[in-house]
């Protein structure tokens, strides 16, 4: 009796708003069945082969990760709602894919540390991260500056060719959406952004916006420069925060050790402190280098995200929900979202006024979005099933091997 | 020969500095004719002092590197002269990419800025974004810095040069060395065409900024390696 006053008395301006529910709010049961049906089928074609090969525990890590994608993408069609259901999966993506990493890691290695050994094999698993930083040694030299093999072996399946490969079809199919869909280190922060109650320097991320989205393609320019000087991966090497969760070199010096301290420093304070501070991904937005080099693919990608002009009535509730600093008022007012956009569709989800909209290029604006929105989330969600679902499947057979349940 | 062959790698190792340097020039192809030749004379005058100093040092020199050569990294006194050199080259692109701080911070006092109103100076605040004066020293500077840092073409020079009779003789080689290198060096004034909107000053002061965090954790490293552990 006491909440349900005290919500009443609350100013209105204060209220939380109600979740908005796309322009096709809730469709009909059948109508989503049918439209998550391409998809239900997709993750039937890609788990198959677990399932006619594998044990007991791959098994049920197929049949985890065709249910859970396939369910998600049927809320995605029931609801209208994109953000929501994405994030959901995204975040399990994240936190899960270190466990199955480090697992494989430990059963082939006995320790998440690179031996020196592996580096001069080439049996380190390549990271699409050091795409941008192998380009110019490449071009120069003709070298892979990664300690990795160029075609996959028995040894190491996480080949330069394959992961880049996978990452070009990608990208050519979704543009920057890899970093909401595909990138398995981006839900760390977002799980630890969506934990938070509010955010505590969201006045300091306004203010300074327009300076952080450039820190990205300063990174960039900075690693793609010198790893092209001294032929190392240098944001391997030195800046990846991720190497605090996945693989790093041993600790065996100084140098080591201070790098080492730089990939936890960067964690903690780029992957769990500041995306709790302030609800934004800060590690993709304010620092990934790949983010920089992937939001160039924006340009020819067909799928975006566009303000229909005459609906919008500047409220800025698009600018808030942004995870990643994508829009200024400037490119609201243009109707358009900044080139460093993750068509995450949170900015969608937000928008009470339908002035935010999927839009297909060369098409008219805000003349039927759900249209487009559909072929972006068929193509984004059954490359999310194919990479990220397989991740997920592999670490959900990780933790069933864990489980005393035989 | 040497220098167009190893042309490649002194691009590499000196785009580093070149690029973020060239980056925050006004936009025009002139202009950063201006700034290249500046630098590249500059890189001209530093490998003049170097080839003088290694003929002086003669097969000294020569045993102490060529026993290094596989190692990688630089030994004996390459340490020391590695070390300051990078810890220069941090401080000149924090100076000349980014701007004078001094400057900055007097500009900033009101009571300075009534002194130069007074006295019609046009100092004034450094506005992130904003493009700042070509400044000859920039370029003199980092291209002799560039030009005395011992990147790996450069050793196999100073070997040869090294070995030769005379010292003019050194100098002539270290010269055509130069002009092959230098060639390598022309795709840069391309980068005058490129657009400076606000947003790309930045992010060639924020490549300084680090360039300069990348070279000053470098060179401190070496000389306390140097230092501590002979």
């Amino acid at each position: 009796m006491a909440s349900s006053s005290s919500t009443l008395s609350r100013p209105a301006a204060l209220r939380r708003p109600k979740a908005f529910r796309g322009p096709t709010a809730f469709r009909s049961v059948g109508r989503s069945i049918l439209l998550t049906l391409p998809i239900a089928l997709w993750s039937l074609l890609m788990f198959t082969p677990a399932f006619q090969r594998a044990g007991r525990d791959e098994h049920i890590g197929a049949g985890v990760v065709i249910v859970f994608m396939t369910a998600l993408f049927f809320l995605m069609m029931r609801t209208g709602e994109t953000y929501r259901w994405r994030r959901i999966f995204f975040v399990a993506l994240g936190f899960l894919f270190p466990v199955g990493f480090i697992a494989a890691l430990v059963a082939q290695r006995g320790t998440m540390s690179i031996p020196i050994s592996r580096m001069v094999s080439g049996d380190t698993p390549f990271c699409f991260m050091v795409t941008p930083s192998i380009i110019l040694p490449a071009a120069f030299a003709k070298t892979i500056v990664f300690p990795g093999s160029i075609l996959p072996t028995a040894s190491n399946p996480h080949s330069i060719a394959i992961m880049i490969g996978i990452w070009f079809a990608m990208t050519l199919v979704l543009g920057k959406a890899w970093c909401s869909y595909a990138c398995f280190f981006g839900g760390i922060e977002e799980g630890f952004a969506a934990v938070a109650k509010r955010r505590r320097l969201h006045r300091f991320v306004t203010r300074y916006s327009h300076i952080l989205r450039l820190i990205p393609w300063a990174i960039l320019v900075f690693v793609v420069l010198v790893s092209a000087a001294i032929f190392e991966p240098v944001y391997c090497m030195w800046l990846c925060p991720f190497k605090a969760v996945t693989e790093f070199p041993a600790v065996r010096n100084v140098e080591t050790a201070i790098q080492m301290g730089i990939f936890v420093a960067l964690f903690v304070g780029l992957v769990v402190v500041l995306p709790y501070l302030t609800k934004k991904r800060t590690q993709c937005g304010f620092f990934c280098p790949f983010g920089a080099f992937q939001s160039i693919f924006n340009k020819i990608n067909l799928f975006e995200i566009r303000f229909d002009r005459e609906k919008c009535v500047d409220c800025t509730l698009c600018q808030t929900s942004c995870p990643t600093v994508a829009l200024s008022k400037e490119s609201i007012a243009e109707g358009k979202t900044l080139l460093n956009c993750m068509k995450c569709g949170a900015c969608v989800d937000a928008c009470k006024k339908d002035a935010a909209v999927w839009h297909l290029k060369g098409t008219p604006v805000a003349v039927k979005p759900e249209r487009a929105r559909l072929l972006f989330l068929y193509g984004a969600w059954a490359l999310a099933t194919m990479f990220g679902g397989s991740i997920l499947a592999n670490s959900v057979a990780t933790m069933m091997h864990w489980l005393p349940l035989k | 020969m040497l220098g167009l062959a190893t042309g490649p790698v002194c691009l590499a190792t000196c785009g580093p500095v070149v690029v973020p340097w060239m980056m925050v020039q006004p936009r025009g192809v002139r202009g950063h004719s201006r700034q290249l030749g500046l630098f590249l004379a500059a890189r001209l005058a530093g490998y003049m002092v170097f080839a003088t100093a290694v003929w002086l040092a003669g097969s000294s020199i020569q045993r102490a590197w060529v026993g290094q050569a596989g190692a990688g990294r630089a030994g004996i006194g390459q340490s020391w002269l590695m070390g300051g050199i990078e810890v220069l080259l941090a401080a000149a692109l924090v100076v000349y990419a980014v701007g004078w701080p001094h400057r900055r911070c007097a500009a900033a006092n009101p009571a300075y800025a009534q002194a130069s109103a007074r006295l019609g100076t046009t100092d004034k605040l450094v506005r992130i974004g904003e493009a700042p004066r070509s400044l000859r020293s920039g370029a003199l500077a980092l291209g002799f810095l560039t030009g005395i840092n011992l990147c790996p073409p450069f050793l196999v020079a100073g070997v040869r040069a090294a070995e030769l009779e005379h010292l003019s003789a050194a100098l002539v080689f270290f010269v055509c060395f130069f002009v092959g290198t230098a060639v390598w060096f022309l795709p840069f004034l391309s980068m005058g065409f490129v657009q400076r909107t606000p947003a790309v000053v930045t992010v060639a002061r924020m490549v300084a900024v680090l360039l300069a965090c990348w070279y000053g954790f470098s060179g401190v490293y070496l000389l306390i390696e140097r230092t501590f552990y002979g």
